[in-house]
């Protein structure tokens, strides 16, 4: 643990220097490993937001810009506490010199976490002015009302922040335990002019007009190209390594070989390219990366048959031999994030004297956790570093690590010149940290009633947050004993039973693994809502009925999302013809997230395909703080949900990677379309729950279940193809 | 060696002239709206339009494009700024997420309402699926064509 103080560290960077910015009192933060965990308190805001000389309001965006436009969801939190317009905001995505260590950008938490510290700061300011606002009008300060962009009298006398701030540093020191002012943005009863109303997110004209957003775009004085060459698996060692050919390239600047680190940097691409292809390298591994392999290591039902799982989850009055209604094992297909972009990252080494000798451009959920390992790689201080973070072309969990940014270093280091490495889409699918393969074993028991008695949930998974690519060895042992959060993701079912037992097992399978969208949560609630609708089927009840009972009035929120998506599925007639189907899913994400889907699907014989026809959503969101971006989140997740349901697999074999490429890892397109149907439930009281990988718990299970409807097919394995039924 | 790119003539350096249209675009020509992807012509990041017809630019060598007229993303708007009618759509229906897909998607919009002044979402579905957007933007950008092709064929 180390201890700064937020005042001095904003005094250092110039944040106070001019305008008025909100202090506080001493607080803390600790240093993490990997990734970095400091999530916001009360306090944290003070950094992020400030009034500049000319009145207009400077923002730095707290969070990586990703797709899930986050950071425009807190500026219209900024900007409802200051009265002004969303568009009015200067937002800035910082560098690491420019705040305090933030956290990475993950697991939906964007919202809910960073809305409320960005409230108080952006309350405090406005709060601060008003007293200033009082001198200069000669008022109490409860005369001192507000106004668009400043404050007013009774009398229609006023006065702007810009009449309020000048170019003094001004600081509004707040004790941290002193009383946190009115919060506007979380007043239900407020008629909000900024939360609450469908805003475009900030920026939008550049992503359409081909501006300059991304780290591969960033221009470069005298770069060169560089790249490595991408091991199978994190563990890989080299075992061979024939590199002479690629003196003979032209264009190639140098090679260079570190351990087993082996690249080159070249003056253009295409040379880049060739280099590369002579290299000849073959690798030592650990394990046999092979799908039978996966297969033995989450082999659930042996396990189980042994002993305990090694993780207890759930444990009440479990009984090991009730009269199993349902019985079943689902598997888990193992998927990778496939963004757009594959991961690109620029580095330059100055000169002793320059503001910071390593400056890295990149796109990355963690920039603070870059400038930490980027340290520990070359051996400068932490000061000596900076990241400038660059949009991500998207991220889904898989772009947290010093991985591209490490071959930019090494390669600059190299060459003492800029460098810039844009990995290719193979390179992309090698590197990637997958959603581990899963094995769920799932047995439900049920009286005379139909009402359960006895659960018990079973699961070996690949581990997620603790996987050995994510930790350094020393810290493993000791991590994984405690449970991994990614792991126990939507383990713990709503549905009661007197008898209930959820245990689990995470192991290490032989290709790299990470943080995937909706981390484990997909996984076991796909397991979870098809046992479940498999029970209603055999009782012959109506699913969500089914469902909603079993609850027993312990999971209201979840309850009204699945009876909502009944309702918005009724709209659209499901066809009486054979083939045609309709399932429901639903699910708790994260313990704060509550989705239910409904999926319309048709089973075609003819054109031997399973096509999703039709999709419907409910979602309590919380606050809606801008709901067109909250129904996008949802969008998106659908459309995932489909990938996960029936195109996606992550093949291995012979020892290595297959998917390298979008011909041979199928991701859905413009015709995997199915229409739409969302409905976004807002509730101004609780606090914003997060969207962006909520819905995908539920789509897959609908689907999975709609197919059941349509054709008798219990799909106990993803992707369900067609051949399967 | 000349390419002629959003109606302005570049001179492609000696050294760049065994690349790709897209890498020379990029890295060469300063024009980095336009993406890479797949580099296999998978994806659609990189679709340019090449003597009004589009392409993967990832594709085809800078040489097989001398003297012809390319066309990319950053020459969609107007010399004043005002942005076609695809690119105020896709700001009107909030289409991107991450943005990265967003550039080819246009100009393979672009080529689509050229030559169905009024497309179907059968026509929508055969001419985008080449696109591939991992955000899942799909059914605002199918909004975003029928909206642009309706003020288009107002306009035109």
């Amino acid at each position: 643990m180390v201890s700064i103080s937020r005042r001095n560290f904003l005094i250092a960077t110039g944040w106070v220097a001019a305008g008025v910015t909100g202090v506080y009192a001493l607080s803390k933060h600790a240093v993490a490993v990997a990734p970095t965990i400091i999530f916001p308190d009360e306090t944290s805001g003070a950094a992020w937001v400030q009034i500049r000389p000319g009145g207009v309001c400077h923002m730095f965006f707290p969070r990586v810009d990703m797709g899930q436009n986050a950071n425009s969801g807190l500026a219209q939190i900024v900007a409802e506490e200051l009265n002004i317009d969303v568009e009015d905001i200067q937002g800035v995505q910082p560098s690491t010199s420019d705040v305090p260590p933030l956290a990475v950008t993950a697991g939906s938490m964007s919202m809910t976490a960073f809305s409320r510290p960005l409230a108080i700061a952006a309350a405090t300011l406005r709060e601060g002015l008003r007293d200033r606002a009082a001198v200069k009008l000669g008022e109490p300060v409860a005369a001192v009302l507000d106004d668009v962009g400043g404050f007013q009298t009774s009398d229609r006398r006023k006065v702007s922040y810009a009449d309020l701030v000048d170019d003094t540093g001004l600081v509004i020191e707040r004790e941290s335990d002193q009383a946190v002012p009115a919060l506007y943005a979380f007043d239900s009863g407020r008629q909000k002019t900024q939360v609450g109303h469908p805003k475009s997110p900030l920026g939008i004209r550049d992503l359409v007009t081909g501006g300059r957003v991304y780290t591969a775009d960033v221009p470069m004085t005298g770069v060169l190209y560089g790249r490595a060459v991408q091991p199978p698996v994190r563990s890989a060692q080299i075992a061979s390594l024939d590199t002479s050919g690629v003196a003979e390239v032209r264009g190639v600047v140098t090679l260079v070989e570190e351990g087993d680190f082996v690249g080159v940097v070249c003056t253009t691409p295409r040379a880049v390219d060739k280099a590369i292809a002579q290299i000849q390298v073959t690798w030592d591994l650990q394990q046999p990366i092979t799908e039978e392999e996966i297969s033995r290591l989450i082999d659930v039902d042996g396990k189980m048959a042994a002993g305990d799982l090694e993780h207890i989850l759930q444990d009440k009055a479990h009984r090991r031999n009730a009269d199993w209604s349902v019985d079943l094992r689902f598997d888990v297909q193992v998927q990778t994030h496939a963004a757009q972009e594959p991961r690109a990252a620029i580095a330059r080494f100055n000169d002793a004297g320059a503001d910071h000798r390593l400056e890295i451009w990149t796109g990355t959920q963690d920039p603070f956790g870059m400038q930490r390992f980027a340290s520990m790689d070359t051996g400068l201080s932490e000061s000596d570093v900076v990241i400038y973070l660059q949009r991500l072309g998207g991220g889904f969990g898989g772009r947290e690590h010093y991985e591209v940014e490490r071959d930019a270093v090494r390669l600059a280091r190299a060459v003492g010149r800029p460098v810039k490495v844009q990995w290719t889409r193979a390179d992309e699918f090698m590197a990637s940290r997958s959603r581990p393969a899963s094995a769920h074993r799932i047995r439900i028991a049920s009286d005379d009633q139909g009402n359960l008695t006895d659960w018990w949930y079973g699961y070996v998974t690949g581990h997620v947050v603790f996987a050995r690519e994510r930790l350094p060895g020393w810290l493993l042992p000791v991590a994984r004993l405690s449970d991994d959060s990614g792991v126990v993701k939507g383990a713990i079912a709503p549905y009661q039973a007197p008898h209930q037992r959820v245990e689990c097992e995470d192991v290490d399978l032989p290709i790299d693994l990470g943080v995937w969208r909706s981390l484990n949560g997909a996984s076991a609630i796909f397991a979870i809502e098809s046992a479940m609708d498999e029970l209603a089927v055999l009782q012959g009840k109506e699913p969500v009925a089914f469902k909603i009972a079993q609850m027993q009035g312990e999971q209201p929120r979840l309850a009204h999302c699945l009876a909502t998506v009944r309702k918005l599925s009724a709209k659209r007639r499901l066809p009486e013809a054979a083939g045609y189907g309709r399932g429901f899913a639903c699910g708790i994400y994260d313990g704060r997230c509550f989705v239910a889907v409904s999926a319309d699907v048709f089973v075609d014989e003819v054109n031997q395909q399973i096509n999703v026809l039709h999709l419907c959503c409910a979602q309590d969101v919380g606050m809606a703080v801008n709901p067109d971006q909250l129904r996008a989140q949802i969008e998106s997740n659908l459309v995932w949900s489909i990938g996960m349901a029936l195109l996606e697999r992550f093949e291995v074999a012979d020892n290595t990677i297959q998917s390298s490429n979008f011909d041979n890892y199928t991701i859905p397109r413009m015709r995997n379309m199915p229409t739409l149907d969302i409905d976004i439930i807002d509730q101004p009281n609780l606090p914003p729950t997060g969207a962006g990988e909520v819905a995908l718990v539920a789509g897959p299970p609908a689907i999975a279940n709609a197919i059941r409807d349509a054709s008798g097919f219990r799909a106990l394995s993803l992707p369900i193809r067609f051949a399967d039924i | 060696m000349k390419v002629r790119v959003n109606e302005v003539e570049h001179h492609v350096a000696a050294d760049w002239r065994d690349e790709t249209l897209l890498t020379v675009l990029r890295e060469h020509l300063g024009l980095a709206g336009t993406k890479f992807s797949c580099g296999i012509g998978q994806c659609g990041a990189c679709v340019v339009h090449v003597d009004g017809s589009a392409i993967n630019s990832c594709l085809i060598s800078i040489a097989d494009v001398e003297n012809k007229n390319i066309l990319t993303i950053e020459g969609l708007a107007s010399g004043d700024g005002s942005l076609h009618p695809l690119q105020q759509a896709w700001i009107d229906e909030n289409v991107p997420q991450c943005g990265f897909c967003q550039s080819g998607q246009i100009m393979q919009a672009l080529a689509l309402v050229g030559d169905k002044p009024d497309p179907t979402d059968a026509d929508i579905d055969s001419v985008m699926s080449g696109n591939l957007c991992r955000c899942g933007t799909y059914d605002r950008i199918r909004k975003s064509i029928k909206k642009a092709a309706l003020v288009m064929r107002s306009t035109s």
